[in-house]
């Protein structure tokens, strides 16, 4: 029993299963997607090294992509991933491809303002992305004759792509695909000497965490029937990052623990207090400058102090 | 590695069951009448939202937080003027809460995403906005409109305004690019014709402007005889701002069509307010024995009188507990259906609900700000010197089937 | 003219201390918001104009004093979330001060009203503002061109390690830096109060603007942040006048063209 919990596969599966007892469905999809979300990021930020903030760039044009379709074409459900992939991976490719042959501070700066530039497009462009008040009336059509309208049904679905998705990170991290990124990340100069055209592989990671952000956006959308303006704003490019960063950027789980405690800190704080962003801009504060390396970390060190003191 | 993994996961495991907490299960309450008033208290309208509230409160406190003899569970919940939020936070109240009535938001394109939650769900929804959407193309039998149409409201402000001015005949308009602002736009062109007045120019701009000065040179350029604004809010202060300070106004009237009120005319000087016109849902020196009682009681508790945000909230409640009470009964259906054709004497006058459109049909206000010498007090700001209700001609009517449960 | 004095603050302080400022577009709006509590407080707008601007110059002094300065080395992912998480506490913090509403602010009784330039009226304040702010960008960049510490400060863009190893203080480098930086956030702030008029998110998009100037000018490159600067106001405006909607898009689409066919900005050397 015991060597079946440090599995982390097991353990994550009994999390899907007992996560909507405590919230409520919606919720509980929510952390999920974000998650989803989250694991796109950081191939790109803690596997190959480049701080993307622009991230909701790749989120919230998938979802007004498939939005727009499933609302207006009523396209399956199926095709609607498909779509969110491929807008996603697109709109990365060409953000991807103005941004990676910057670096640093650059490269930062370029992501955030083409973050921007679609950000008001879809602000401005009121007659298909409905402007500031978002895209609402997008379905959640069936899929193989399973309605998706029950909040606990569609949140199997959802939890059962993410582990699926999980997965195919896994698998992309682990192989060379993933050595060579983390090559990159730790030095670029000598990656290039050895022969990989690291521009050419960050823009793969681009491309393939877009795709993932992609996916997520449009089971935003579909969750909760609309597209709204701030899917593809700053704040959600920061969220993201703010939340890979707190689980710890350094694992492959470290985006889905963030997950967990920022959508948990949102929902909760936000109810209570108004200014609840004040406390997010304090955590981010408090977490930059003491806890680097994130609820990983912290419990690590909170864990080898007390094993000492054990040993004292 | 193992070890982080293990620890990994027992946090995982902690949060997930002990701290996030919002119980799944709806509390079984079933003698409550949970109401929920989705009031801003962040984004572009977070100085609304809490006036709403107050509105809101005082209506249900009015009744002793009872109806039908059952209790009434008042909830507010923050819907941040975002679609995304504002429709988020009403499932939630709706499933987690039980609310089956919900009043608000004041952005009319929120309350638009927002009532197709309430459609979805199957709960009552009431609000405010400019948007004629809601009893037009995208009706359906769950939301009702408390703003005046579009449409009395031109009539009210031309017919009125050229009553006073016969002869500012030739208008520039300065329009906030949206549906509402369209609406409105088009029956101020439609009543406009009547009376032979010449469009020299109509500008529109985005939502949220503050840089009002090409929009003002340009409508200079045109010299017209009256500059009409159609917009509200911020929008608008800063738009009558700009004018005056290009020196347009008080040489010529400048109209603000559909306005707050008393929350805007406050941010003006009296300077500005000089030849200002405005057409508003409400003013708090309305005639009526309700607003008369209402405003006493809203002086009293808050210390300044009632604006447009408070009013309406304070009135949509009102509204929706007398259909409770003719409906006899809390269930939603049975209260749409009384709501449907009814007709009181409320805060505004004479106040009934078109069964075919959802819309309610009452008297809009037309005011003439006041120069600094006539003002009595610092709130003192306008008169009221006419009303009109004429509702929407049935031609124009864009809701042909409101639908059914 | 303003977008001008943003890209030349955030230039400065991207250029030097290398570190992606996100709360440079709070600071702008702390320095509004500060004006009117000045102007509110003694009761003469210039007095006010100039103290707000100190006001930030001070904030970021603190500023860099407790956090930044201990993040030169963390990072640039953990210099964001700083200042990314900066930027929430001072949006906030105006909210908890000064309210949620919009604010207005108006210009001094006697840059009140327009003036009859023959083909247009303009507004008076709106003239001032260009002025003054001209004179600023011009002032700065006299510091940064003539004046010695100027020219360390130059230096200390190109090659950090040289210039401390000549012996000078680089840490104070970056504390000036950076409080200059600020201020000049501060003071288009407190400009522009007058004009669009207050409001908690001020910040944010004037941030992704100063970022665009930064960019397009290139990053390090003071005077080409000043050029970029005017480039994007102008374009901004001719834009403004035939379709207004772009307007603001148009300052994105220009970066990323020129981007596409110099990708170090119009005047960038890295």
């Amino acid at each position: 029993m015991r060597d079946l919990l440090k599995h982390p596969v097991f353990l994550l599966a009994a999390a899907v299963i007992l996560l909507p007892l405590a919230v409520r469905p919606a919720i509980a999809s929510e952390i999920w997607i974000f998650a989803m979300f989250g694991l796109g990021l950081n191939l790109i930020l803690g596997y190959t090294g480049l701080l993307s903030f622009g991230q909701s760039t790749f989120f919230g044009s998938a979802a007004y992509v498939a939005g727009w379709l499933l609302k207006h074409y009523g396209i399956n459900v199926v095709f609607a991933l498909g779509i969110g992939a491929g807008v996603g991976a697109l709109s990365a490719a060409v953000v991807g491809y103005l941004c990676v042959q910057r670096s640093g501070l650059y490269f930062i700066m370029l992501t955030f303002a083409l973050n921007q530039m679609f950000y008001f497009i879809a602000y401005q462009w009121t007659t298909v992305t409905g402007g500031e008040d978002g895209m609402p009336g997008v379905p959640r059509p069936a899929l193989f004759g399973i309605d998706f309208k029950d909040p606990l049904t569609y949140y199997a679905f959802v939890s059962l792509l993410f582990l699926v998705s999980l997965w195919v990170m896994k698998r992309i991290v682990e192989s060379p695909l993933g050595k060579i990124l983390q090559a990159i990340r730790e030095n670029e100069v000598r990656a290039q000497a050895v022969g990989y055209n690291a521009a050419r592989f960050k823009l793969l990671a681009f491309v393939i965490g877009g795709a993932f952000s992609g996916v997520a956006g449009v089971l935003y959308a579909m969750l909760f029937g609309i597209v709204p303006l701030e899917a593809i704003g700053f704040v959600t490019s920061g969220n993201v990052v703010f939340a890979t960063l707190i689980g710890g950027s350094g694992s492959l789980y470290g985006p889905v623990i963030g997950s967990f405690v920022f959508i948990w800190l949102s929902e909760s704080v936000s109810t209570l207090w108004a200014r609840w962003p004040l406390l997010l801009g304090v955590a981010f504060v408090i977490v930059v400058l003491f806890l680097r390396g994130g609820v990983v970390e912290a419990w690590t060190r909170f864990w080898t102090w007390r094993s000492s003191k054990q040993k004292a | 590695m193992k070890q982080i993994k293990r620890r990994d996961i027992l946090i995982l495991g902690a949060l997930g069951a002990a701290g996030l907490g919002f119980p799944a299960i709806i509390r079984a309450q079933s003698k409550e009448i949970v109401i929920l008033g989705l009031w801003d208290q962040t984004g572009a309208f977070a100085d609304v939202g809490p006036l709403n509230d107050r509105g809101m409160k005082m209506a249900l406190e009015e009744r002793g937080m009872q109806i039908l003899g059952r209790p009434i569970k008042y909830i507010t919940r923050d819907g941040g003027t975002q679609a995304g939020t504002s429709t988020r936070r009403a499932e939630e109240a709706i499933d987690g809460e039980g609310a089956r009535f919900m009043i608000g938001p004041w952005s009319s394109g929120v309350a638009l995403a927002v009532s197709e939650v309430a459609k979805r769900k199957k709960v009552l929804h009431f609000f405010s906005g400019g948007t004629e959407d809601i009893s037009g193309a995208r009706c359906h039998r769950y939301s009702f409109q408390w703003a005046a149409s579009p449409y009395t409201a031109a009539k009210t402000v031309v017919d009125n305004f050229m009553k006073a001015n016969p002869k500012a005949k030739r208008w520039h308009l300065l329009v906030a690019d949206y549906a509402f602002g369209w609406s409105l736009e088009k029956y101020v062109k439609e009543v406009g014709k009547n009376h032979g007045l010449e469009f020299v120019g109509a500008d529109r701009h985005p939502l949220g402007e503050r840089e009002f000065s090409n929009y003002v040179q340009k409508a200079a350029a045109n010299r017209p005889d009256a500059v009409a604004m159609i917009n509200f809010g911020g929008d608008a202060v800063a738009g009558a701002r700009e004018i005056f300070n290009f020196g347009l106004t008080p040489k010529i009237p400048l109209i603000m069509c559909w306005s707050s009120g008393v929350e805007e005319l406050i941010q003006l000087t009296p300077e500005i307010r000089e030849n200002l016109w405005v057409g508003s849902n409400f003013y708090y020196t309305a005639d009526t024995p309700v607003a008369k009682e209402f405003v006493k009681n809203y002086r009293a508790k808050f210390g300044t009188a009632p604006g447009y945000a408070p009013s309406a909230a304070y009135s949509m409640t009102r509204l929706m507990l007398a259909g409770f009470d003719k409906a006899k009964s809390a269930e939603v259906q049975d209260v749409i259906k009384a709501l449907e054709g009814i007709e009181v004497n409320d805060l505004l006058g004479r106040m009934r609900v078109d069964p075919a459109t959802h819309q309610t049909l009452r008297p809009y206000f037309f005011l003439r700000c006041k120069g600094k010498a006539q003002m009595k007090d610092p709130l003192d700001l306008a008169d009221v010197i006419a009303t009109g209700d004429t509702p929407l001609p049935k031609e124009y009517a864009a809701c042909k089937d409101i639908g059914s449960f | 003219m303003l977008y001008a004095l943003m890209g030349l603050g955030l230039s400065l302080i991207t250029g030097i201390l290398n570190i992606p400022n996100f709360a440079h577009g709070a600071l702008f709006a702390v320095g509004a918001y500060l004006l009117v509590s000045a102007v509110n407080a003694i009761g003469n707008f210039w007095i006010g104009l100039l103290v707000a601007p100190l006001g930030v110059a001070l904030l970021g002094l603190a500023i860099e004093y407790a956090g930044i300065r201990r993040l030169y080395a963390a990072g640039h992912d953990y210099q964001l979330l700083f200042t990314f998480g900066l930027s929430l506490i001072l949006a906030e913090g105006i909210i908890l001060i000064w309210g949620p509403v919009g604010i207005s602010q108006l210009p001094p009784p006697l840059l009140r009203g327009g003036v009859d330039l023959g083909f247009t009226f303009y507004p008076k304040y709106r003239l001032f503002v260009m002025v003054v702010a001209g004179l600023l960008v011009l002032l700065t960049w006299l510091f940064l061109e003539k004046t010695r510490y100027g020219a360390i400060m130059r230096a200390g863009i190109e090659n950090k390690e040289m210039v401390s190893l000549l012996g000078i203080d680089i840490q104070r480098l970056f504390t000036v830096a950076f409080a200059l930086g600020a201020y000049l956030a501060g003071i288009a702030g407190a400009l522009t109060a007058p004009i669009r008029g207050l409001s908690p998110g001020m910040g944010v998009d004037m941030l992704g603007i100063a970022f665009v100037v930064v960019a397009l000018g290139g990053l390090g490159n003071l005077l080409g942040a000043i050029a970029a600067g005017l480039i994007i106001g102008v374009a901004q405006a001719l834009v403004a006048a035939y379709w207004t909607e772009a307007s603001t898009v148009v300052i994105f689409a220009v970066m990323a063209a020129v981007l596409l066919v110099r990708p170090q900005g119009l005047f960038g050397i890295r």
